[in-house]
């Protein structure tokens, strides 16, 4: 267990953004593929990435929890989810584990079981997608259902490739 | 000292202490089986079992029985170093109940356990997938403080159970005197002049904390 003092989270996220949005910014400039984040800038921004779906999804299930949800934090909330679950996957470049010399979860076995953790993330993206529509029009069980599928996705893939700290 | 001086046997831990007792050492061995397997909805409601006891205990500790009473243990840190010395006398003489020193111990352990339990009902984990009951009223990183606070009281209580399993070890060999029959079976020999004064807790009273810890538990965790 780590402590995050609350202040942490947006400088590490400006951190990352800028970070991320820099080598972007150049690759669309000389119109070459964008170029994968460097690992501690990578690193950076996924965490910031998880931290944002982590309070998007507790928003999500105290409106679940009380009496009279609110749909639009429902909907607010199941967007955050849906996209920054696509921005994650290209978060995990080669060298971005546990020897990248910042500290992170990540287990060593996302790059040598890769296929297996893409599918991970491809089922994150499908469910935080159907997630989405669930909350515009779908009933409070039915969102309730759906978030607790999402939720499988996310604890299923932290099982097999995130350290217990 | 003198080894004569009239002693009896008698009830030295009621019930309601004895249950609480052990039924918290189970419980918190489950809380953190459960705790570590990721079983939360398992953990929570042994959690609510422990905030049961917590609420009862408290309760008890105004009204219960003699030495259930913290009028009757809480001494002053005068009177926990006096019984330090006392410790070297021989042979050694049972004190009623918990001793100037234990009572610190039992009321730190108390108040360490009410904190953990309270950062409990407001944790968040790292997912945002799990929460305490009343976690809808903090901000996700306010909750992820309070779980992490929830770990960290954790492992200060198991110093402290460390220690209180440490002490019952030394009474047992050092000073040839058994803490845990007494907790077990709730008789033990104390000297007659500690026990003239002591209150018995009335069946009725504790019938009055067990509806009061049960009330408080279900408008915290089944709201």
């Amino acid at each position: 267990m780590t402590i995050s003092p609350a202040f942490r989270r947006p400088m590490l996220a400006l951190l990352g953004i800028s970070l991320v949005a820099l080598p972007m910014l150049a690759g669309s400039l000389t119109a070459a593929p964008a170029a994968a984040p460097a690992p501690k800038a990578a690193i950076a921004a996924r965490q910031a990435g998880y931290k944002k779906m982590g309070a998007a999804m507790k928003a999500l299930n105290d409106q679940l929890k009380s009496g009279t949800p609110v749909k639009a934090t429902m909907v607010a909330a199941a967007q955050m989810i849906a996209a920054t679950a696509r921005e994650q996957p290209r978060l995990f470049p080669a060298g971005s584990g546990p020897t990248a010399g910042v500290p992170t979860d990540a287990l060593p076995n996302i790059w040598t079981d890769r296929a297996i953790f893409d599918g991970q993330m491809a089922k994150l993206i499908a469910e935080s997608g159907k997630l989405v529509s669930t909350a515009n029009s779908g009933t409070a069980d039915a969102i309730r259902a759906q978030a607790k599928a999402t939720g499988a996705t996310c604890a299923a893939c932290h099982r097999q490739f995130r350290a217990d700290s | 000292m003198s080894t004569d001086a009239p002693s009896r046997r008698l009830l030295v831990w009621d019930i309601y202490i004895r249950l609480f007792h052990w039924l918290l050492v189970a419980l918190l061995g489950f809380s953190w089986w459960s705790g570590e397997r990721h079983e939360m909805e398992w953990h929570r409601l042994s959690g609510y079992a422990i905030l049961f006891l917590l609420i009862f205990r408290l309760y008890w500790g105004f009204v219960g029985s003699g030495t259930a009473r913290f009028g009757h243990f809480v001494r002053s840190p005068r009177a926990a170093f006096a019984y330090l010395g006392h410790l070297r006398t021989r042979p050694y003489r049972a004190t009623a109940g918990h001793n100037p020193v234990g009572g610190w111990s039992v009321l730190l352990m108390l108040v360490s356990l009410v904190a953990m339990v309270t950062a409990g009902l407001f944790a968040v984990d790292v997912d945002g997938l799990e929460s305490g009951p009343l976690a809808n009223y903090v901000s996700f990183d306010q909750g992820r403080v309070a779980a992490d606070l929830h770990g960290l009281l954790f492992n200060l209580l198991l110093a402290l159970v460390a220690l209180h399993i440490v002490a019952i070890l030394y009474y047992l060999l050092r000073l040839r005197h058994n803490l845990i029959g007494p907790m077990i079976h709730g008789r033990g020999t104390m000297p007659v002049e500690e026990t003239n004064d002591l209150p018995s807790g009335s069946a009725w009273k504790a019938l009055a904390g067990l509806l009061i810890a049960a009330a408080c538990v279900w408008a915290i965790g089944f709201r």
